[in-house]
């Protein structure tokens, strides 16, 4: 038996005593780029983070790099080099989830370059400056903003680099660049007599002044940004050879899986591994802040190792968290006061209204369920991470704590991410895995089982609203009043992150009044109720937070994935008191050239909306969320008590469509997981465990239970917005009405059970 | 134990109880094979043993001897088996982890069956999870590449996008 104090150290002791010993974790030992992250304040972070979805970036440029880059390439920026073999290479600096990224990218600046998109090489950007995220501050990927901040700067890479090759080529052939043109790789004269490959001008055109304002092609011109009509990294997804993080290709790599406390928050006091140590194949057991790590030769000797391991464990404060208390704890608060607006249009009229609605909306925890469970390998020598990560940079601040380096020692190898969805911007795993190989000395891949990653995720959090809403003789909207209840997901991504990116030596009492201030006032926690878009009358928004210590996550769409549902269901409720059909009754309300009504109209039109077949009900709903708009039609039929999901419509506008296939994937994509989470999503908690462990009791939509999906993008010659969030929120509304529509029952809890 | 991998042979020595799964990962390091779940709910692991898919993360080695396994690496000798290149003709893929296991599960159907109904196509892949939700673009992938279709598969200018060639 091993005996291990509790774990329950404040961060400020962490960071005592690491001094004291002069060993890692210690965030002081950070190095240069761990200082640029760690000298973010809390409060700079938690703006960044909140201000994200709804950041607007102008007047944003990349750098050239700066002196001589590689012998012979010509490289305009960190994000693209081309060599004198003619390779043209391109910096991947957004994962690839499966949003489509990849294609996205290299469409941008092959469309300004004149280049084949499949002849361009494509990489995992590792950490560095250049791929630092202007909005967020911070290498990271998500809020669906890559192709909204980033088309105009890579078009503009594609464009220096073709500026520059035309020069060259001009240079060496005498004739003006009018008389040269660039395509497919080459420049060529209008004469016939020269040709040369990017390659061949590589050279040359590397050595001249990047151009600051390159023109950019007119958009009549376009051939690959809203035409090509693949994507660039199925092939390898097709064929087993993509590699994801929990594919890293490595001999002599040990596997390790780690025993811990069933609770989020618990502390392991102890272990007996008497019974693992001798199994076969074990290499060792070590003691990590997470648990047990069973260190092994292959994943299922240590997967069986591991449950010989026996944990002695304390709950802390986890064992205060209970479902059940947790919802009893957002009604006390829906009860109470101190409430922080969000929005205020003023006080509702005195008179009372012709008819007053009331309703309460829940929804609960929910995992991200990705299909690769969490994993990273590290090598404590090397101090090289394979990983599939979302934030890079966080990514190498963490293995830096984890093997007691400095973060600009550690180089990141990101690789294919088996579904996100939020998920990995959170490298917990990371930190475990350098604990280990730390602990080892050799190079270690740390697997979670399914178990693991359902029972110890960040989780969407569980929210509570109440709304009221009064109509006038007319049915005219004259109020709506919406308070929200739940725990702050901000305040709980800063406490996770903390370790690895704030400064230590911040005083308690200031993280607590950051903290604090991101409770109150955190975006993520309402984003999507604030900015109602119909023209209601005295419209008054507040939130209110209520801590848990359960850790939460943002979760493809974040806020918009409860407020949507509560918002446009509630609008239902409001257009059939109104005795209104719901699509009329929203029309109503918006902008005749907003273009929430484009889709509302284009979907209704998509749908043949009030036109159902025999049998089927039609619910809608539409929702803004990172500057896209979306309009869903769920058409549904009842079998006993079961809806069944038959048709699903969906019209998107995100300005101009860079790939119209990619779009439509991820509002099929978007929409199942809404769905999925409105029929099926629930974690619930006992005594601070969470209950649900794999796909039989956390389950997801299987082929047979979705509905067929048909997709239209408005056209516009907007500047393009995200497309990877903003398919999810509205699919919930839109079921839960058509759920009304079939059975007159209004259900107000997420996941849907009729009675 | 031996048993017979995408042709080859292959020889070991491990403990009889070790999943294929992790026979394949973690000692032969053929990857393309994914772990999803562990308790065959997902179809991440889905392989073909002679012939009929299995979810390898519950197969033991000892009940694979002498028989043939068939994995993504080895469904198509040069990747190009017609549900391949269905999958890249309808953009199936997102993610892309779940993609082997489903493109197995879809193998052993037309194998059987080349010209499945929605019904039948329902019931084979039902066992396959998708976080992404491609399953509109599966199935229609896998009608694309049926006996009907097959024709029209073969007419598809499926771009392979191997570097090199030139986009359509």
């Amino acid at each position: 038996m091993r005996h291990l104090r509790a774990y329950s150290q404040s961060h400020q002791e962490r960071l005592e005593e690491c001094l004291k010993e002069r060993r890692g974790p210690c965030s002081q030992q950070l190095g240069t780029r761990g200082e640029r992250i760690m000298s973010l304040s809390r409060r700079e972070f938690i703006r960044n983070f909140s201000i994200a979805g709804g950041g607007l970036t102008l007047g944003f440029t990349l750098n050239a790099i700066a002196g001589p880059t590689a012998a012979g390439d010509l490289q305009p920026n960190a994000f693209l080099r081309i060599t004198p073999q003619g390779e043209i290479i391109v910096q991947i600096h957004k994962v690839e989830m499966g949003q489509g990224t990849v294609t996205g990218l290299v469409t941008l600046i092959a469309e300004e370059l004149e280049a084949d998109p499949a002849s361009v090489r494509y990489e995992m950007a590792p950490v560095d400056d250049a791929f630092t995220d202007p909005e967020y501050r911070m290498q990271i990927t998500g809020g669906s903003n890559a192709i909204r901040v980033y088309y105009r700067p890579l078009r503009e890479t594609g464009a220096a680099a073709r500026a520059m090759l035309l020069a060259a080529a001009s240079a060496r052939s005498g004739l003006p660049t009018a008389q040269l043109q660039a395509e497919r790789g080459r420049i060529t004269s209008a004469d016939g007599r020269f040709a040369y490959n990017y390659g061949e001008l590589a050279a040359e055109a590397g050595k001249l002044p990047v151009p600051e304002n390159p023109p950019l092609k007119a958009a009549a011109d376009f051939r690959l940004i809203g035409k090509l009509d693949q994507r660039l990294d199925t092939p390898p997804k097709v064929n087993g050879s993509a590699r994801f993080g929990i594919d890293a290709p490595l001999p002599e790599t040990l596997v390790a899986v780690v025993v811990r406390p069933p609770v989020a928050r618990g502390a392991m006091t102890g272990y007996d591994d008497s019974k693992a140590r001798d199994l076969p194949g074990v290499h060792s057991i070590v003691a990590i802040d997470a648990g047990v790590a069973v260190v092994a030769s292959n994943y299922w000797r240590a997967r069986k190792a591991a449950e010989a391991v026996t944990l002695q464990w304390e709950a802390g404060d986890s064992a205060l968290t209970d479902s059940d208390a947790i919802d009893a704890a957002l009604t006390d608060a829906l009860n109470g006061d101190s409430f922080a607006t969000i929005r205020d249009d003023g006080e509702a009229p005195e008179a009372a209204p012709a008819q007053a609605l009331d309703a309460e909306y829940s929804v609960p925890f929910l995992a991200h369920a990705t299909m690769e469970p969490m994993n990273a390998t590290v090598d404590p020598i090397s101090r090289e991470v394979w990983v599939g990560t979302q934030a890079p940079d966080i990514t190498s601040s963490f293995a830096a704590l984890g093997l007691g380096v400095e973060a600009d020692e550690i180089t990141v190898h990101n690789q294919f991410l088996g579904g996100g969805f939020g998920r990995r911007s959170m490298p917990d795993h990371v930190l475990e895995a350098a604990q280990v190989a730390a602990a080892v000395g050799k190079r270690v891949k740390l697997v979670w089982s399914r178990e693991d990653d359902t029972q110890h995720d960040f989780y969407r959090p569980p929210m509570k609203s109440r709304l009221s809403a009064g109509l006038d003789q007319s049915g005219q909207v004259v109020s709506w009043r919406h308070r929200l209840a739940g725990p702050s997901l901000m305040q709980s991504t800063v406490d996770a992150m903390a370790p690895a990116i704030m400064p230590g030596w911040i005083p308690d009492f200031l993280i607590d009044f950051g903290a604090g201030l991101a409770g109150r006032k955190d975006n993520s926690s309402v984003e999507g109720a604030d900015e109602l878009p119909y023209a209601f009358g005295h419209i008054q928004v507040a939130y209110r937070n209520v801590e848990t210590p359960v850790p939460l996550g943002f979760w493809r769409s974040v806020g918009h994935s409860h407020t949507a549902f509560v918002v446009e269901s509630f609008v239902d409720e409001l257009a059939h008191a109104a005795g209104v059909d719901p699509v009329a009754f929203r029309r109503r309300y918006l902008a005749a050239d907003s273009r929430h009504r484009q889709v509302l109209d284009r979907v209704a039109e998509l749908s043949n909306w009030g036109n159902a077949p025999a049998g089927h009900y039609q619910g809608v709903a539409v929702h803004e969320s990172f500057h896209t708009l979306v309009a869903e039609v769920v058409e549904i039929s009842m079998q006993g008590n079961t809806p069944k999901l038959e048709r699903a419509f969906c019209a998107v506008h995100c300005g101009r469509a860079v790939n119209p296939d990619v779009v439509r994937q991820q509002m099929e994509g978007g929409m199942v997981f809404g769905l999925c989470a409105a029929l099926k999503g629930e974690i619930t908690l006992r005594d601070g465990a969470v209950q649900q462990g794999n796909f039989h009791d956390y389950p997801l939509l299987r082929i047979n239970e979705v509905p067929e999906i048909e997709v239209a993008i408005i056209d516009s010659d907007a500047a393009p917005t995200g497309v990877g969030e903003p398919a999810t929120p509205p699919a919930a509304p839109a079921l839960g009405n058509a759920i009304f529509a079939a059975t007159g029952q209004r259900l107000r809890q997420l996941p849907f059970k009729l009675s | 134990m031996s048993f017979e991998l995408n042709g080859q042979r292959q020889e070991l020595s491990i403990e009889s109880d070790t999943p294929l799964l992790w026979v394949l990962r973690d000692v032969l390091n053929m990857n393309g094979t994914k772990f999803g779940c562990g308790m065959g709910l997902c179809g991440a692991c889905t392989v073909h043993i002679d012939g009929e898919p299995v979810r390898s993360c519950s197969m033991p080695i000892n009940a694979v001897a002498n028989r043939r396994v068939t994995t993504i690496e080895g469904l198509a000798a040069d990747g190009k088996h017609p549900l391949q290149r269905a999958w890249v003709a309808e953009n199936v893929p997102q993610c892309g982890y779940c993609q082997s296991g489903q493109i197995m599960s879809a193998a052993a159907l037309l194998s059987k069956n080349p010209d499945p109904t929605d019904a039948d196509i329902d019931s084979a892949m039902s066992g396959n999870l998708c976080r992404c939700g491609t399953y509109g673009r599966i199935r229609k992938a896998i009608k694309s590449a049926s006996k009907n279709a097959s024709k029209s598969v073969a007419g598809l200018a499926v771009n392979s996008w191997e570097p090199g060639e030139s986009a359509s």
